[in-house]
Formats: C-alpha cells, sequence, structure tokens
C-alpha cells in the first residue's frame, strides 16, 4: 500500500518557486485499479514519479507499506523500485542497444536477492503471453510502437511487482493498439491483482480504471473539468 | 558489484558499438605504458651491459690507485695532482698478500700507432705477461708475450682485434707484422680476442695495445706506473685482500697518496649514475601516461553523457548508485587496462629484437607496474566520470534528450 501524506514539490526556476504540487494526501490500497487524470502541467507525472520514489518531494510523506521511504538509502529505494514497483512510460524508455529480451531481462540484472524463478524463462513467457515473442531478439527501434510498449510492460512485470506506473502509456500509441495496451494493463490487475496507477490526460483512458483522481493545478480535485 | 561478468560484457559491447573510439582512447594509455616499459627495458639492459663489461674482466680483480678516486659518498672525485706512482717494489711487495694470484703494474699512455700509412689511435698498456692472465685476455692469433719476453725486453705487442684490422684491414694480416709507436718498432705477435666496449663512451679493449713495461723505457723513462691490478684467488674474501693490500701500500706510500678499489665498487658507481639517468627519463615517459589518462577521462564523460537516458532508466529499474559507479568505472579500467596491455605485449616484442643486439630486458617488476598503473589511470581518470553518472537525478536523467 502506497499513502501520500501531504506531498508538495517545489521547483526554483532563477529566483522564483513554483509550486508543482500542492499538498497531495492520498492512498493506493493493494489491488487498485487507478487513473490519475489531470491536463498538462497539472503535476500528475510528477505525483507519479514520487509515488513510484523516482523522485522526492519537497516536504510530505511517502510510506511504502507503513515505512517512511525519504528515511530509505539509495540502495534501499533502488531495491524498492526493482522489486515492489515497475515503470511504463509514455516514451517506452527501452535501451535500443539491447535486444527485446534482454530489456525485459533489465531488472533481474539488479537483482540483490536470488530470484525465486528463472528470470529467463519468465521473461520469455510473458513475451509470448503478449504476443511478442518471435520479436525477442529484435531491437526496439525496429518493432512498432505498441510492441515496444508491451516490452515495456514486460519489463514492468519481470520482478513480479506489487504495483505498476503508467504514465501516458498510451499516448504515442494510435488509438487501437491504445486500447490494447490499456485492456492488457486491465488483465494484469484483475487476473493477477497487480495494483495498477494510470496516469493520462485522456478521459476515455481513465473511464477504463475503477477509481479516478482528478488532479489540477498541483491539487486533487473532486470534479474534472 | 552484483555480476561481474554483466559489468564486462557491457563494457565489450559499447567498445563494439565504438570501436575506432576505443582504439584511440586506448592507443594513448598503449603509447604511455609502451615508453615507460621500453625505458625500464633498456635502462636495466644498460646495467646488463655495464655489467658484462665488468664481467668479462673479472670480478675478482683488485685495483691499486694514485689518489683518491672513489670518494667517500661512493662517488667519483677528481684525483688530482696528488698520488702515488708505482714502483716494481711494489709490485714484489703487494705479491707477498695472501690470497692474490697475480700483480700486475700497469703504465697506460694514450698513442699513436703507424703500421705503414696507416694511423690509430690507441691506449698503450705497458705491463708484465700476467696481464693476461689478470685481464682474461685470451689470443685469437698468436701468443700473448712471455716473461722471457719481458726480461729480453723483446719489442713485440699484443693489440686488440678492432685495432689489428683498422691498422691492417683483416686479423690474419696483422699478425707478424710491424706496427711503431713513439718511434719505436714493435712485431704483433698476438690478436687478442673480442672483449667488446667501446659504445657509450666507455674504454674500447678492443683497439689496446698490450707491450712488456721493459721494452718501454723511451715511453716510460722511470719505470713509475699509474696502477697496480691484483688479481684475488677466485672465491677469496676481496675485502680482506684490499685491507692487506692496503697496509702493505701503507708502509711506503700516506693514506690519502694510494686507494685501492674493487670492481664492484665502480661497477656500483657507474650503475647508480645510470639508474638516475633512468629514473629522470622514466619520469618523462610517465607523462603520456597521464596525457592518457586524460584522454580516458575525456572520452568516459562523452560516454556519460551519451547515456544519461540509459542511465535515467536503469536507475528506474532498480540500479543502484554504486551499480552505474561499478559499470562506467569498469569501463574506463578495462579501456585502460587493455591499452596498457598491447603497450605491454608491443614492448615485448620490440625488445625480443632489439636483445639480439643489446641486453635490454624486461622484468617481472615492470610487467607489474604496467599493470598497476594502467588500471589505476583507468581508477583515477574514471571515478570522476562514474561518479556523475552514478549521481544523476533518476528522473532528470530518464527525461533528458
Amino acid at each position: 500500500m502506497i499513502e501520500l501524506i501531504d506531498i508538495t514539490k517545489d521547483y526554483e526556476v532563477g529566483d522564483e518557486t513554483t509550486s508543482v504540487l500542492k499538498g497531495i494526501n492520498l492512498k493506493i490500497k493493494d489491488g487498485e485499479f487507478v487513473g490519475i487524470l489531470g491536463s498538462s502541467g497539472s503535476g500528475k507525472s510528477t505525483l507519479m514519479h514520487i509515488m513510484g520514489l523516482l523522485d522526492t518531494p519537497t516536504r510530505g510523506k511517502v510510506l511504502i507499506d507503513g515505512r517512511d521511504a525519504s528515511k530509505l538509502s539509495d540502495e534501499k529505494l533502488s531495491r524498492l523500485r526493482n522489486t515492489y514497483v515497475g515503470f511504463v512510460f509514455q516514451q517506452f524508455n527501452l535501451i535500443n542497444k539491447l535486444t527485446v529480451l534482454e530489456n525485459v531481462l533489465l531488472p533481474a540484472l539488479y537483482a540483490v536477492e536470488k530470484l525465486p524463478f528463472d528470470p529467463r524463462d519468465r521473461a520469455l513467457e510473458l513475451l509470448a503471453k503478449f504476443g511478442i515473442y518471435d520479436k525477442r531478439d529484435a531491437r526496439p527501434n525496429k518493432i512498432s510502437g505498441g510492441q515496444q510498449q508491451r516490452t515495456a510492460i514486460a519489463r514492468a512485470l519481470i520482478m513480479n511487482p506489487k504495483i505498476v506506473f503508467a504514465d501516458e502509456p498510451t499516448g504515442n500509441l494510435d488509438t487501437k493498439t491504445g486500447k490494447d495496451i490499456l485492456k492488457l494493463l486491465n488483465n494484469l490487475n484483475r487476473e493477477f491483482g497487480v495494483t495498477v496507477v494510470i496516469v493520462t490526460h485522456e478521459k476515455d483512458v481513465a473511464k477504463t480504471t475503477k477509481r479516478q483522481i482528478f488532479i489540477r493545478d498541483g491539487e486533487i480535485v473532486q470534479k474534472y473539468l | 558489484m552484483k555480476n561481474l561478468f554483466f559489468l564486462v560484457s557491457s563494457s565489450f559491447d559499447d567498445f563494439k558499438r565504438n570501436k575506432v573510439r576505443t582504439f584511440l582512447t586506448s592507443l594513448g594509455i598503449m603509447i604511455g605504458v609502451l615508453s615507460v616499459v621500453l625505458l625500464i627495458a633498456f635502462g636495466q639492459g644498460l646495467k646488463n651491459y655495464i655489467k658484462e663489461q665488468f664481467e668479462s674482466i673479472g670480478t675478482n680483480l683488485v685495483y691499486v690507485l694514485p689518489g683518491r678516486i672513489v670518494g667517500e659518498g661512493g662517488g667519483f672525485r677528481d684525483p688530482g695532482s696528488l698520488g702515488a706512482k708505482f714502483e716494481e717494489k711494489d709490485v714484489l711487495r703487494l705479491k707477498k698478500v695472501e690470497n692474490v694470484d697475480y700483480v700486475v703494474p700497469v703504465f697506460e699512455k694514450s698513442v699513436t700507432v703507424t703500421a705503414g700509412a696507416n694511423r690509430e689511435i690507441s691506449q698503450l698498456l705497458a705491463s708484465t705477461h700476467e696481464i693476461a692472465l689478470a685481464l682474461n685476455l685470451e689470443p685469437e692469433i698468436g701468443n700473448f708475450f712471455t716473461k722471457s719476453d719481458l726480461e729480453k725486453r723483446a719489442k713485440v705487442a699484443a693489440i686488440g682485434p678492432k685495432l689489428a684490422e683498422k691498422l691492417f684491414g683483416s686479423k690474419d694480416n696483422a699478425y707478424g707484422k710491424t706496427i711503431r709507436v713513439s718511434n719505436q718498432s714493435f712485431k704483433v705477435i698476438a690478436v687478442l680476442k673480442s672483449k667488446g666496449g667501446g659504445a657509450l663512451g666507455g674504454p674500447n679493449f678492443d683497439t689496446i695495445t698490450y707491450i712488456p713495461y721493459k721494452t718501454s723505457l723511451r715511453i716510460n723513462p722511470d719505470k713509475k706506473f699509474y696502477a697496480l691490478y691484483l688479481r684475488a684467488r677466485t672465491d677469496t674474501n676481496i675485502a680482506q685482500v684490499k685491507k692487506d693490500a692496503e697496509k702493505v701500500l701503507l708502509k711506503t706510500y700516506d693514506k690519502d697518496e694510494f686507494q685501492v678499489v674493487e670492481q664492484t665498487e665502480f661497477l656500483n658507481i657507474i650503475t647508480s649514475i645510470f639508474s638516475v639517468l633512468n629514473g629522470i627519463l622514466i619520469a618523462i615517459g610517465s607523462i603520456s601516461l597521464i596525457v592518457g589518462g586524460i584522454g580516458i577521462m575525456n572520452i568516459m564523460y562523452a560516454t556519460v553523457t551519451e547515456r544519461i537516458k540509459e542511465i535515467g532508466i536503469r536507475r528506474a529499474i532498480g540500479a543502484t548508485k554504486k551499480d552505474i559507479l561499478f559499470q562506467f568505472l569498469a569501463q574506463a579500467i578495462i579501456l585502460s587496462l587493455s591499452g596498457g596491455i598491447i603497450g605491454l605485449i608491443f614492448a615485448f616484442v620490440i625488445v625480443f629484437f632489439v636483445r639480439q643486439i643489446f641486453p635490454a630486458e624486461i622484468n617481472l617488476i615492470s610487467v607489474i607496474v604496467a599493470f598497476f598503473i594502467s588500471s589505476g589511470i583507468g581508477i583515477f581518470f574514471g571515478v570522476f566520470p562514474a561518479r556523475r553518472a552514478s549521481n544523476l537525478v533518476p528522473i532528470e536523467a530518464i527525461r533528458y534528450e
């Protein structure tokens, strides 16, 4: 479970301080399927980065299963990113010099403890499930956007995370492919009980989730305008 | 750190993608290691060469010299005008010293030797027949002069092989011919085997003219000697011989007028001078290693900048700062070390060929030094770019385009 307590995030540009997040309180329970909806510049991505331990808040606390993340060392935070959360980005963020399979295997290389499964078997299984098994030896820049995003989701899942964050996962895809990806994320939540948080500016995308949170100008609002 | 193999293989993948860049970068270290290892090898070679020269004369030689040539601190001193001129009596006295096989008086002078129309500068060495035994001189053609030649004041000479070639065209031609020194004629009764020397400004043993000292009265009228050579019995205590010889000479001479020096003392002084020179050369050569290291640092900064996004991705999926640090550090070390190893291989090849003419030598120390220096350079110059990589904020790195 992830809990945000009074999270603010300020950016200093020259002498001016801009608050991107202004006191966010939020709880995401295990097994939820949440959509965070906001226009560009609303702070939704920053919120996701803070929840996913990629960024640190200026003030406030992030509790991961009750533990204060700000008190964790770089090593412990990295380990949580490795095992507890998975990320899916709008830009896919795959490493083009590695093959599809190597990209999916990458988190396993940074695993500290011995894994209870064979990472290679699991990676191939995920690729098969997502219909890109035959692309396993291709470079990411040689396959379609939909296939790249499936690779990214497979990478997010290889370590069996409790929660998957998807930042505009359909943003770079056509409508049909986008729908497929959303269906895939939905399935993850329904069939495997993975907590899924989708950050988007599209109402249609947010609608596919079970719970929607609206964010505007760095604050959570009750109604999306 | 978790997976050394992964670190190494990812570095090699990167090298494969940037072949030219990798080659040029490690070239810097390669040249640096090559020059330092070669300088060490040639320095060692020089020491070996000098040692061989001394050993060809024999290490159990003790010299009695006028004045104080070797200073208290171990360096050469100007002997000045002060100093003894040794006499025949000294030879007889020193012969009584225990464990001494031969005592030979030496009169030395630089002379012009003529044979027909040919003239050559030669070092004239007037002594007894025993000098051949004291200095391990062996004739290649003919026989060295004998005791009876000495007593008969025979006008005979034994000459070095190079001198023979210069004066007569060949060693065989020289035998039995006449040479003229200071208006005196000498018959060449022996041409000696080559002993080498002469390189690097040292004495050339192959152009010396040896004559019996009693024959050389016109050249050395008062029968005074510049030096006395003592050949100690093999495996005796040279220090004791030295001490005994000093005791004998002190009866005749003041302690500042002469000095008894053993072969190894000369050797030590000469090698220590060359060691200093060689050390300076190596220090200069090391500059190229530093330049090579800066090249590595430069390329590693470029690599880190190119891969900021990748670093962000790796951080996002669980790589720690340390993982990133080691990844880039490993790359710098491999780059530097492989340059070092290639430099070392080239050094071995060059030394292999040079050894045909000069006893250069790559010892274990220079191999170890090459390894440590090149990996040390990788660490030192790689750590700054690697730290920059590891300290990137993950989310900023991942957004970097």
